[in-house]
This record gives C-alpha cells, structure tokens and sequence, in this order.
C-alpha cells in the first residue's frame, strides 16, 4: 500500500508553513482536522453553500473544493486570522454584530470572508454588487437583509488598512 | 493495492509525460471533479494530476488573427478581461453568471469543456465563436472545431494521452449574446442557455451562429434558425421565425432541473430575447 503525503509550503493568516498533506484531503478538511482551524465551516461539501469561504490568493474560494496539494505556495486568509489580536473585534466583524446579522452564526465566518474579498476588490460596491458577491453564501436563517445592511456599514466606516494584510 | 498519489507538475511537457500513464484523473480548477470524488473520499483514490501549477496554461493572449485561451483560466479572469469583452463578448457573459464568486474564482475554461455538460455555459459561446481546440500528448498535436469534441453527456474524442492545451478564437468582431435560464440567478445550472454571434450590414444579416444549451446530449446548432436569418435584413417577424425554428431544433429532456416542454419554448424565447435586444440598438 502506498500512501504519500504531499509537501506544501503556503503562508496561513500571514504565518508560513510547510506541511506533509495527504493527498486525497480537500484544503476545507485540512483545515479543520489537521490544523484545527474549525472557525472555517462545513456545510454542503460540493460548492453550493459559501459556509467554507476562505481567501485564497487574494479572492475568495471555497475550502471544500480546493485540494490540499494545490494550497503549495498559495497565502490562505481564514476567520481566524481576520481580527488582529486579542479580544478586538474586526470592523467588519464589528458591522456583523451592531447590524444583528448573526443568528445562528454557522455561515458568519463564511458571509464575512466573502465580504473581506468584496471589499478588497471594489471599496464602494453597489447594491447589485454587493448582492451578487454573497451570492453564493447560503445563511439558512435567512438574515439576509442584516447582512447586507452590514456589509454596506463595513464599507462606509472602515478604514483602507484593515484591508491591507489580506494583500499579501 | 490502495495507491494515492498526486502529480503536481510545473510545466506542460512534465505533465504530458505523466499523462502517458493510464488511469490518471486530471484536476484543474476542481470544481467539477472533487464534487465528483467527494463521495469517495476514503476509498480509494484515482491518482491526480493536478494543473494548476502550469503558469503557461493560464494565458490569454493575442495573436495577429487569433486569441489563445489556454485552458487554466478562470471564468473570473475571463470576466474582466478586456482582450475577451472586445473579441469574445458571449464567452465574457457566460463567465460573468455562472455559479458564484467562489466558483469562478476556481473554475476554468478547460474544466468547462474537458467535463462536456450539454449546461457547461462557456460551450454555447465557444461554438458560435468557431473555436478551436488544441489538443496534445506526449507525441502527438491535433486540432479541431470545438463542435467535434463532443459524444454526449460527459463524453468527448479526448484520448487518455492528451490534455487541452487551447482553446483559439478569431479576431473577427462579431456581436451577440449569450442568455440563459436557471433556478435562481446564483449557483443554478442552466435549464436552458442561447449563445448566438452575428455579423450585420446595414441592416442585412452577413453570418450568423446559434447554440443551444441543456436542450440535447450535446450543445448544438440552431442551423435552421442560422439559414432563416442569413442573407436577410433583421426584423421582429424574421426574428418570430427564427425563434420558433429554433424552438423546433432543440430536442431537451425532462431532467431534475426542468421538463422538456418548458425548456423547447424558452429556446425561443431567449433567442426573440436576444435578437431583440440586437435590433433595437441598430
Ligand atoms: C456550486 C457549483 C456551481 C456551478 N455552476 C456552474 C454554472 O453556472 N455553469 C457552468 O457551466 N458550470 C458550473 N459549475 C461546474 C464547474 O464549475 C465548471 O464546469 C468548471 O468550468 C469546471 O472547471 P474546473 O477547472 O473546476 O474543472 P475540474 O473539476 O478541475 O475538471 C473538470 C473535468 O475536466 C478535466 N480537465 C480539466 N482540465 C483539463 C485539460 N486541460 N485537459 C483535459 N481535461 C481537463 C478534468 O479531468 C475533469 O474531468 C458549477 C459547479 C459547482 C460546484
């Protein structure tokens, strides 16, 4: 029986790392199970529900359908890494919280990665764009108008450098 | 003998070597494959081997008669770029509304075609675009219309040496579009899509391509709609006709995601859509 992990150096949250992979592991499973980094969710598995959401690169992916081989030389941002330190909240984490978008939370960590990559690619995004770019993130409570209503808030109050690190 | 392996090659003729082996399954963006696999996760594994890393394969690039498109671009980067709307207006449209950010983050041309779903949304512009497909192993090259590729559901002439290598388009400037029907607009495979690219003088149709989505084994032609419309000068009762010539050639299914009837009467209503849309801004 042969079984070979795969060596992948990539940077998690601004942190390099080199790890052996097993090479049937999806990035979404990696995460969780060999990192346990669990802030990132698992929903449906195949794409279709956004609760996985990481940045990959700089845009936004879903963690269930990367493979974890392909995460070699990649910079990976998860919920974990989104607020800087300590107990401060992100601002838009923060516009989460004061707009009451969070219900059950399980697609928070998922809606606000989608919303770091919105806003890293279009700082004024119009209602259209803004809809679109959730998408594909399902919250099955269907807090959908708190979650707009956030992401516009995040937008018009945050500062450009609390963007910044998701650059790199 | 459970055998897990992944092939990560940098460069195409690394992977046209390991391609030479059987039984080796290609991963691209992986959207279409790990949904595939997800339900094998701990069984046995096909061994991988994985694209992404050809930086040489995720280019667009401008020739003096032609645009390359090699198969590891994104529907993201073939939404913004500039090279595509100007030359490829259809394929930029298509890109810009299927799945959602994070698919088309991930999901690429080549994935598109190489899975060969009669839905696949960049197949329908590919074939009124006239592409070309690029195919290559080890030994061999060969090229072919895009038209040709396909068997049915999931089936093409791709032999298991070969990968596409690109997808060619000619500079001539055509209009058209490329409209289809879902579930919802997010993250719904199309019921139904129509690709078309013409090509209009003073009011006379010159050419003219039409492709259908979803409503066969394969997309097709709408080649008794094309032959209504050629020659002839645009207008809303030569578009009727067309539309419901159109209508006639699609030979849809009932499926899970919508039944044939409803699928053969929106063909034309997309098209009448779309060549509406054409004639006004005339
Ligand atoms: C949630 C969700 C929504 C989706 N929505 C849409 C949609 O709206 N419209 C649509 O058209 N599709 C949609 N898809 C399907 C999928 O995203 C597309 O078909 C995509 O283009 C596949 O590309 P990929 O790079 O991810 O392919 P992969 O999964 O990596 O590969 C797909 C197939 O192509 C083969 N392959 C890949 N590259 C090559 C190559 N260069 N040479 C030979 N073979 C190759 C692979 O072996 C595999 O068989 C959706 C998928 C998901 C999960």
């Amino acid at each position: 029986m042969v079984t070979t992990d795969v060596a992948v150096k990539f940077t998690l949250n601004g942190i390099p790392m080199e790890r052996d992979v097993p090479p049937n592991w999806t990035l979404l499973r990696f995460l969780r199970d060999g990192l346990g980094f669990t802030g990132t969710k698992c929903g449906c598995e195949i794409g279709e529900c956004g609760a996985c959401t990481v940045i990959f690169n700089g845009e936004a992916v879903n963690a269930c359908l990367v493979l974890a081989p392909q995460i070699d030389g990649a910079s990976i941002w998860t919920i974990e890494g989104v607020a800087s330190s300590g107990r401060k909240l992100h601002p838009i984490q923060q516009a989460f919280v004061e707009c009451d978008a969070v219900h059950c939370g399980f697609c928070s960590p998922g809606m606000v990665m989608s919303t770091v990559a919105l806003l890293l690619h279009n700082r004024i995004p119009s209602n259209a764009v803004l809809k679109e770019s959730l998408a594909g993130n399902l919250c099955r409570c269907t807090g959908y108008l708190q979650i707009i209503e956030a992401v516009r808030k995040a937008a018009e109050s945050m500062d450009d450098m609390h963007l910044e690190k998701f650059r790199r | 003998m459970k055998e897990q392996d992944t092939i990560n090659p940098s460069s195409l003729r690394q992977a046209l070597a390991a391609k030479a082996r059987p039984n080796l399954v290609v991963v691209a963006g992986g959207t279409d494959i790990l949904v595939q696999l997800h339900d094998r996760v701990d069984r046995p594994w096909p061994k991988l081997l994985v694209l992404d890393g050809i930086k040489a394969l995720g280019k667009i690039t401008l020739h003096d008669d032609f645009v390359t498109i090699g198969p590891n671009v994104t529907f993201s980067e073939i939404e913004s770029s500039p090279i595509i709307g100007k030359y490829a207006p259809q394929l930029a449209q298509a890109a810009s509304v299927a799945g959602s950010v994070q698919i088309r983050n991930r999901a690429t041309i080549g994935g598109n075609v190489a899975n060969a779903s009669p839905a696949g949304d960049l197949i329908p512009p590919l074939y009124v675009l006239g592409a070309t497909l690029e195919l290559l192993s080890v030994r061999t090259k060969r090229s072919m219309p895009i038209e040709k590729f396909f068997v049915g559901p999931g089936k093409t002439v791709l032999k298991s040496n070969e990968l596409i290598t690109a997808i060619r388009i000619s500079k001539v400037k055509r209009i058209g579009f490329f409209l289809r029907l879902g579930t919802r607009q997010a993250l719904a495979i199309s019921k139904v899509s129509v690709a078309a690219a013409l090509m209009i003088k003073s009011g006379i149709i010159l050419d003219v391509k039409i492709a259908l989505g979803a409503v066969a084994p394969t997309v097709i032609r709408a080649g008794v709609a094309e032959e209504l419309l050629r020659g002839n000068r645009l207008d809303a009762k030569l578009i009727d006709h067309a539309a419901e010539a159109a209508s006639k050639e699609a030979r849809p299914i009932d499926d899970i995601r919508s039944v044939a009837a409803y699928r053969k009467e929106m063909v034309g209503i997309l098209l009448k859509r779309g060549l509406t849309k054409i004639l006004e801004s005339m």
